[in-house]
C-alpha cells in the first residue's frame, strides 16, 4: 500500500533546502527562498530552471499552492508570491522581478515573463545561442532587457493566458483564457484576446 | 478487467494499474476503463484525478494518451473518449462531463474544460473563499466557481495546439479548431475556426463516410 500512500501525498511543505520524500525528480528546493506557513509544492521539478543567487530569489507567503509550475529565475531574479495564491501548471520566467499579490489564481498553461528571454539584435542572439549551448557559459549570456511584472491582489488568470514584460495588472482583474496581455490592466476589469482588450468593468 | 488494461501494465493489489515502463510511480486509479489496444505514456496525468464516477474515465479502442496529457477530474467529473483518438499533451478539466468522440486529434497545450466559466461575474469574496477552502484541503482541490457545463467533441474533430475549449461548447463532427483559438460557442460540423474570439474561416467537405472509415481501417491498421 505504500504506492497508494505516495499517491495521496501529492503536496509537500515548501521548505528551503529540503529534499521532498518520494520526489520523482532528483532535485531539491533551493536554500535562498523564504516561505510562510502552510505553503506546498508537488515536486522539486518546479525549480528545474531556478538559478537565482539573490539573497532571497523567491518569496512565498502563507497558504500557497504550487503544482507543476516552473519557477524559472535568472541569477539576479526575485519572484514574490502572496498569501493564498494558487499556481497550477504555470510558467514564471523571471530575469529581474515578478511580483504577485495575495489570492491570485493562475490556471494551467499560463506564462508570466518579465523579459523576452533573448536579446533582440541579431548578433546578440548569435552570442546567446552559443552561451546557452552545451559548451557555453550561460552566466555570460548577453544582457536581456527586463521590465518587472506586477500582479495585484485577487487577480484570476485563465488557462493558457500570457502576461508579458512590464505589465501591471490591477487588483481584482480577470484575464480570460488565452489572452495575451502586453499592456497594463486596470483594477477590476476583464480582458481577453490577443492582444488583450477590455471586455467589461465589474463591480468591485 | 485484467484483459482490458493497457499493454505492458500490471493490475496491482491496491486496485491501481501500474504501467511497466512508467517513470512516475502514482499508477492509474481503479475507476478508469480501457478499450483494447489503449496506449498511455505515463500515469503522471492522474495526479489530480479524483472522480468518484464508475467509470470516471473511459478510453476507447486504440486511443492514445501521450506526453503530459492530464486528467484533472473532480469528484463529480467524468471523461469519456472514443476509439482511435489522439490526446497529445492536452489538459482535460472536468467537474461534470467531457465527451470526446472517435478519430479526434487533440494537440499539445490545449485545454478542454467544463468548469470555470463566467469568472468575471463572480464577486471577489467568492473567489477568495475558493482559495481559502483549497488551502485548508490536503489535496488542495479547487471547487468550481460556477455550475459546470458539459463539453462535447464529436467524432473526427481536431483541436490545434494551445487552444482552449470552454464550458458548454460542442465541436461538431469533422470540425477543426486552429492553434491558439479560444472557443466559447458551439462550432458547427465540418467548420474550421481560428482566432480569439474564434471565427469560422470555412467549411470542409463532409467526406468522412462509413466507407472511408472502413477503408482507413483496412489500409492503415496493422
Amino acid at each position: 500500500m505504500s504506492t497508494t500512500a505516495q499517491q495521496t501525498q501529492l503536496f509537500h511543505g515548501l521548505v528551503p533546502g529540503a529534499t521532498i520524500p518520494g520526489d520523482w525528480f532528483p532535485g531539491r528546493i533551493p536554500e535562498n527562498i523564504s516561505v510562510g506557513e502552510n505553503s506546498v509544492v508537488d515536486s522539486s521539478f518546479c525549480f528545474k530552471h531556478y538559478y537565482s543567487t539573490a539573497r532571497v530569489g523567491l518569496r512565498v507567503g502563507s497558504h500557497v499552492t504550487i503544482w507543476r509550475a516552473s519557477l524559472a529565475a535568472d541569477e539576479a531574479a526575485c519572484i514574490e508570491i502572496g498569501d493564498y495564491c494558487y499556481l497550477a501548471n504555470a510558467s514564471l520566467v523571471c530575469t529581474e522581478r515578478i511580483t504577485i499579490g495575495a489570492r491570485v489564481l493562475i490556471a494551467g498553461g499560463v506564462t508570466i515573463a518579465d523579459s523576452d528571454f533573448h536579446p533582440i539584435a541579431p548578433a546578440a542572439r548569435v552570442a546567446d545561442t552559443v552561451a546557452l549551448s552545451p559548451v557555453g557559459d550561460r552566466r555570460r549570456r548577453p544582457q536581456v532587457e527586463a521590465r518587472p511584472v506586477v500582479i495585484e491582489d485577487d487577480v484570476w488568470i485563465g488557462y493558457n493566458a500570457t502576461i508579458l514584460k512590464g505589465v501591471r495588472i490591477g487588483a481584482g482583474a480577470i484575464i480570460a483564457p488565452g489572452a495575451v496581455v502586453v499592456k497594463d490592466v486596470a483594477p477590476g476589469v476583464e480582458v481577453a484576446g490577443n492582444p488583450a482588450r477590455v471586455l467589461g468593468e465589474r463591480e468591485r | 478487467m485484467k484483459d482490458n488494461i493497457p499493454t505492458a501494465s500490471t493490475l496491482s493489489d491496491d486496485g491501481r494499474i501500474y504501467i511497466d515502463y512508467d517513470w512516475y510511480g502514482g499508477g492509474i486509479p481503479s475507476n478508469v476503463r480501457f478499450g483494447s489496444d489503449v496506449y498511455l505514456d505515463t500515469a503522471y496525468g492522474f495526479a489530480l484525478y479524483c472522480s468518484e464516477h464508475e467509470p470516471g474515465l473511459s478510453l476507447g479502442n486504440a486511443t492514445g494518451a501521450y506526453d503530459r496529457t492530464s486528467f484533472i477530474v473532480g469528484a463529480h467529473g467524468r471523461i469519456e473518449v472514443g476509439d482511435y483518438t489522439v490526446l497529445n499533451g492536452t489538459y482535460l478539466v472536468s467537474n461534470e462531463r467531457i465527451s470526446i468522440g472517435s478519430h479526434c486529434l487533440i494537440a499539445w497545450g490545449s485545454v478542454i474544460t467544463d468548469s470555470w466559466a463566467g469568472l468575471a461575474h463572480a464577486p471577489v469574496e467568492a473567489r477568495r473563499r475558493i482559495l481559502r477552502d483549497a488551502a485548508a484541503d490536503p489535496l488542495r482541490r479547487l471547487q468550481p466557481l460556477s455550475a459546470p457545463r458539459p463539453v462535447t467533441l464529436e467524432d473526427n474533430t481536431w483541436v490545434g495546439f494551445d487552444s482552449v475549449i470552454l464550458p458548454g461548447v460542442t465541436l461538431g463532427r469533422g470540425s477543426i479548431v486552429g492553434c491558439k483559438t479560444v472557443v466559447k460557442e458551439d462550432v458547427p460540423p465540418y467548420a474550421v475556426v481560428a482566432g480569439d474570439p474564434a471565427r469560422i474561416i470555412r467549411y470542409l467537405e463532409p467526406d468522412d463516410t462509413p466507407e472511408a472509415r472502413a477503408q482507413a481501417l483496412r489500409q492503415f491498421a496493422r
